[in-house]
């Protein structure tokens, strides 16, 4: 791919938690790309780390110890810059055995530094929605203040006039109805898909490079979830925006993306062209892709009424990472052959095909198996 | 720099704050003082109910009128008729102890009650008891014990009957609160959906396991409000009449040497209260600010 | 043929709308319909799937049925007893019979209590087993749900989704239903384990006789699990129906569009056809509706294709006729005056 608009290269963030006395590896080492205009859909369920990895990317982890470790290169017109720039001045980390066991950070350093470099990049370069659209909107103010809040700060309709006009504008993009109407109501006074769409239009009405959506389908209806789908889709043709999309509802996933990463224990276990990572019968493929696949019911199981291939054991819960692959404990892929290196050491991203890399020692660094 | 480490290891989490600027130190401080405090009087109690005070709280003492702490045998000095203070002090507790159960138990089980009624019971049942407890919330509390004091004679069990009334409102609402929580996880439906019987919902699941350190802590600084007023009261000349010892009425009569130099008789009881009260306070407190923080934490 | 477990006829269930203190003591009181005029039957062993939009009234029914709630109105048949006006003391026995899965995983799970606590109890209330019953029950239902014995010493804030949800269905068991109401057993949970959980609650019915009404919005899922599908709407069951002439060959314009919006999320082809007429589609698609509104005719009019397309007919907004449930063969009801 040309050069990736943001690019984050093994992205650490863990939080500690005082009750069990560990960390919580929430992201540990991911590294993801977006190239300009492309929808890059992040697959993964509770405790995958996506979510994460998103809010690390727009600088608003702040629990601690938060960011510790990687870099996010965000390139724009030819210059690029590392959002994470100046970290290691700020966390050391102690590690042993390839494990980190210690980290000294001075959050409070940390917070002035990325917010100074998060100043003009977040809300404007980089714009991102949340799942409970409720939960972004002011319930105070209405709905047009806001969004004129949002283009008054970070475009260059400054004027309070020209910035009603243009958040009208937006309110008819997203498909609501009566937007003039609708520009004083307040969030309460607004279902929960007009909702969404209002928080889609506050974010796009920056007019960002890079739209970070965290799971922006669930909790609403079906027929609301495929119209904000469709809006979505709509929306990227239109004004080209990159976008991270984040879901555990691939069905989502599969109708927006261009490209896939699948996240599983804090890692990107498979990335590649969403038609590729996601199309039933690929046979290069991290069993974790295969496998969850093949849990959802599709047209196949449900004529046949067949039992659905459920993935044995529980989500790996990232306090307690093993040693070796982080599927291993829950893999039926494993072979003799492979099996030492399954347990003890975790495989390496490797190209199965170009653009398509699996973490699996199925497929080596060195070849195809 | 905040350090963390992942076990295992031999340090756990600490943070760059000193020692005793961090919260989890500060809560274990107030508890332990709160505790000691609560096994002082509980003991204090003791000893002047079976008279096993160092002295007779009575016996005067010409000679030995206004002496400092740890002079001539009496451990904190003598007041101003030469009656050993420490005892007195002991005895005075009698004033407040008693009676404050008595407030603590209307409180507790009082609010349990309105709590769960309202809480529980649906409709108007939940209306009328909410307007009842708000209408309890805005009585003047001081003004009503002054009003029962006139209407009937200074009697404490009555005066703290009525706090423990006014102090309903204030442990219902809590229990409600936990209800409404609680039902909004569809828990108490699912407890009747098995066939338990509400008796067993209320007592069994509600109130004893979900509320008991809630209700703790509301008997905890019921006292401390117990001591103050019974305190207040006898100072005012309303509560226990001399001779016998309290609190309040020792302040008041030692308050007449304050201007002779002999600060101490009327000082002593002074701090007693202050010590007292601020040890429930604090006990109340910090078993909160500890409950939070499990909360948070786990 | 199996026999009739379940008949609710013309169930219906108002809320009144809370106007406040004064308006409780004089009596004026606002209310909405949650659940207007249904009917339905289950038969013994069967699972009838229950489908809708949220505020369409699948959990108050639910609820009702279960008699968690009363009933405004309607007929409640349960194992040929009619059960619409027991007494709290009348149904605690019948409790046992039948049961519910709540969507939230935590309900039922006090978070003071072990899970071997929990189970106990659960098995002490209707029953006084000895303490070695107690013991082989409990291993017998852990079993069943697929738990390993090392979580019963567990408290719930230590267990995972899935955990939970299989803990809530044992919690259930214990007590031996014959028919359990299954509200969004897998909406919570991730992708992997809500795999788990519907194998299991298939194992369950097969190896227990379990009669299942679930309610799901989870469209795949319910067409997987269900022998027959009530598609509700606002209140009223709009279509029911073998899964597969509801899933296939749906009839009313709802349904229809339950359906395609689960194909229009998936496909990549529909995002072609989406630009052409798409403001119009819109338009429909979004309304929201109040519930305050009387029901004049079809409630589902303003939203209806079928509406637009036939012109706008008379009879679809006609005050006096709200479509009512049309046979249109092997029991396949549809409420609708064109289908």
């Amino acid at each position: 791919m040309s050069e990736p608009l943001l690019a984050i290269e093994n992205l650490r963030t863990y939080f500690y938690s005082r009750a069990k006395r560990a960390f919580i590896r929430s992201v540990d080492g991911a590294s993801l790309a977006v190239a300009r205009g492309e929808t890059l859909g992040v697959v993964g369920e509770s405790g995958s780390g996506k979510s994460v990895t998103a809010l690390s990317a727009a600088g608003l982890v702040t629990a601690g110890p938060g960011v510790i470790g990687g870099r996010i290169d965000l390139r724009e017109n030819g210059s690029g810059y590392n959002l994470l720039d100046g970290l290691e001045k700020y966390s050391r980390v102690t590690e042993r055995d390839g494990r980190v066991v210690a980290v000294e950070k001075d959050e409070r350093g940390w917070r002035a530094r990325s917010e100074q470099l998060m100043a003009g990049v977040r809300g404007k370069k980089i714009a991102m929605i949340f799942q409970n659209p409720r939960s972004a909107l002011n319930p105070y103010s209405t709905v047009g203040s806001q969004l004129v809040e949002t283009i008054r700060l970070h475009t260059s309709f400054r004027g309070r006039g020209e910035a009603r006009e243009r958040a009208i504008h937006w309110l008819e993009r997203v498909r609501i109805d009566s937007p003039r109407l609708r520009f004083d109501n307040f969030p309460f006074g607004m279902s929960g898909g007009m909702c969404q769409r209002a928080m889609i239009a506050m974010a796009l009405s920056a007019e960002p490079s890079l739209l970070i959506a965290d799971e922006p389908t669930t909790g609403l209806d079906a027929t609301i979830q495929s119209r904000v789908v469709d809006l979505l889709a709509d929306l990227k043709a239109e004004t080209g925006v990159a976008t991270i999309l984040i879901s555990h509802d691939i069905s989502v996933i599969q109708r927006l993306s261009d490209r896939v990463a699948v996240m599983y224990g804090g890692t990107v276990v498979e990335t590649g062209r969403a038609d590729e990572v996601l199309a039933p019968e690929v046979k290069a493929r991290h069993p974790y892709t295969a496998a969850l696949l093949a849990s959802i019911p599709n047209a196949e199981t449900i004529r046949r009424k067949s039992y659905l291939q459920a993935i044995e054991g529980d989500v790996l819960d990232t306090i307690d990472v093993p040693r070796g692959c982080r599927f291993y404990g829950r893999c039926r892929r494993v072979t003799d052959a492979i099996r030492e290196n399954c347990a003890g050491l975790e495989p390496p991203l490797a190209e199965v095909a170009p653009g398509h890399k699996v973490r699996c020692w199925l497929y080596p660094a060195t070849g195809k198996a | 720099m905040r350090r963390y480490v992942q076990t295992p290891g031999p340090i756990g989490e600490f943070s760059s704050l000193p020692l005793l600027q961090r919260a989890e130190t500060r809560d274990l401080l107030y508890v332990g003082y709160g505790l000691l405090v609560l096994a002082l009087v509980l003991a204090s109690y003791l000893m002047g109910a079976f008279g096993w005070l160092p002295h007779d709280p009575r016996a005067m003492n010409v000679g030995l009128i206004n002496t400092a702490p740890f002079t001539s045998g009496h451990l904190l000095g003598t007041d101003f008729l030469g009656r050993d203070l420490q005892s007195r002090l002991i005895l005075g507790i009698q004033a407040y102890f008693l009676p404050g159960l008595l407030a603590i138990a209307i409180s507790v089980v009082g609010g349990s009650v309105l709590g769960v009624l309202a809480g529980y019971g649906g409709g108007w049942v939940s209306a009328v008891v909410t307007y009842f407890d708000n209408l309890l919330d805005s009585f003047p509390r001081l003004v009503l014990i002054l009003l029962v004091i006139a209407a009937f004679k200074a009697d404490i069990y009555a005066i703290m009957i009525v706090l423990g009334i006014t102090s309903m409102p204030a442990t219902a609402n809590l229990v409600a609160g936990k209800i409404s929580f609680l039902r909004q996880k569809n828990f108490i439906e699912a407890a009747h959906a098995l066939g338990l019987p509400a008796h067993t919902v209320i007592l069994k699941h509600i109130l004893w396991l979900n509320c008991r350190a809630l209700l703790v802590i509301q008997a905890t600084l019921g006292m401390a409000e117990a001591i103050l007023v019974e305190t207040s009261l006898s100072y005012l000349g309303f509560g226990v009449q001399e001779p016998t010892p309290s609190w309040g009425n020792m302040v008041q009569a030692g308050a007449n040497y304050l201007l002779q130099g002999n600060f101490w008789p009327s000082t002593a009881p002074a701090l007693a209260i202050l010590a007292t009260i601020l040890g429930f306070q604090l006990l109340g407190d910090g078993l909160n600010n500890m409950l939070e923080g499990k909360r948070r934490r786990g | 043929m199996n026999r009739t477990i379940l008949e609710v006829t013309d169930l219906r269930k108002d809320y009144s709308q809370n106007l406040g203190l004064l308006a409780k003591l004089t009596g004026k009181t606002r209310v909405i319909p949650a659940v207007d005029g249904v009917s339905f039957y289950l038969r013994e062993n069967e699972t009838v799937g229950l489908v809708g939009e949220s505020g369409c009234g699948k959990t108050t029914i639910g609820r009702t049925v279960l008699r968690l709630t009363d009933p405004s109105s309607g007929r409640i048949v349960f194992d040929g007893r009619d059960i619409t006006a027991l007494s709290r003391a009348e149904l605690r026995p019948l409790r046992r019979e039948m049961q519910m899965i709540f969507q939230d995983l935590d309900a039922g799970l006090n978070p003071a209590m072990r899970v071997r606590d929990i189970l106990r109890e659960a098995l002490t209330v209707h029953e006084r087993p000895g303490d070695a019953e107690i013991a082989s029950r409990i291993r017998e239902l852990l079993e069943q749900v697929n738990l390993k014995d090392s979580k019963l010493a567990n408290f719930p804030s230590e267990l995972s989704g899935g955990e939970k949800r299989r803990v809530g269905i044992a919690r259930v068991l214990a007590v031996r239903p014959r028919l359990i109401v299954a509200d969004e057993p897998t909406s919570a949970l991730d992708i992997s384990i809500q795999a788990q959980v519907v194998n299991l609650l298939r194992d369950l019915q097969k190896y227990l006789g379990l009669t299942y009404l679930f309610i799901s919005h989870d469209l795949p899922i319910v067409e997987l699990m269900s022998d027959k599908v009530a598609v509700m709407y606002l209140g009223r069951i709009v279509e029911m129906g073998l899964t597969e002439n509801i899933a296939h060959r749906p009839r009313h314009p709802y349904t229809q569009s339950l359906w395609s919006s689960l194909a229009d999320k998936q496909s990549i082809e529909v995002s072609r056809r989406v630009s052409n007429g798409t403001g119009q589609r819109e338009r429909r698609a979004w309304g929201v509706f109040e519930f305050e509104q009387p029901a004049s005719g079809c409630r589902f009019a303003p939203r209806c294709p079928l509406y637009e397309q036939q012109g706008r007919p008379a009879v679809c907004t006609d005050p006096a006729s709200e479509p009512p449930l049309r046979d249109v063969g092997k029991g396949h009801v549809v409420a609708c005056h064109f289908a």
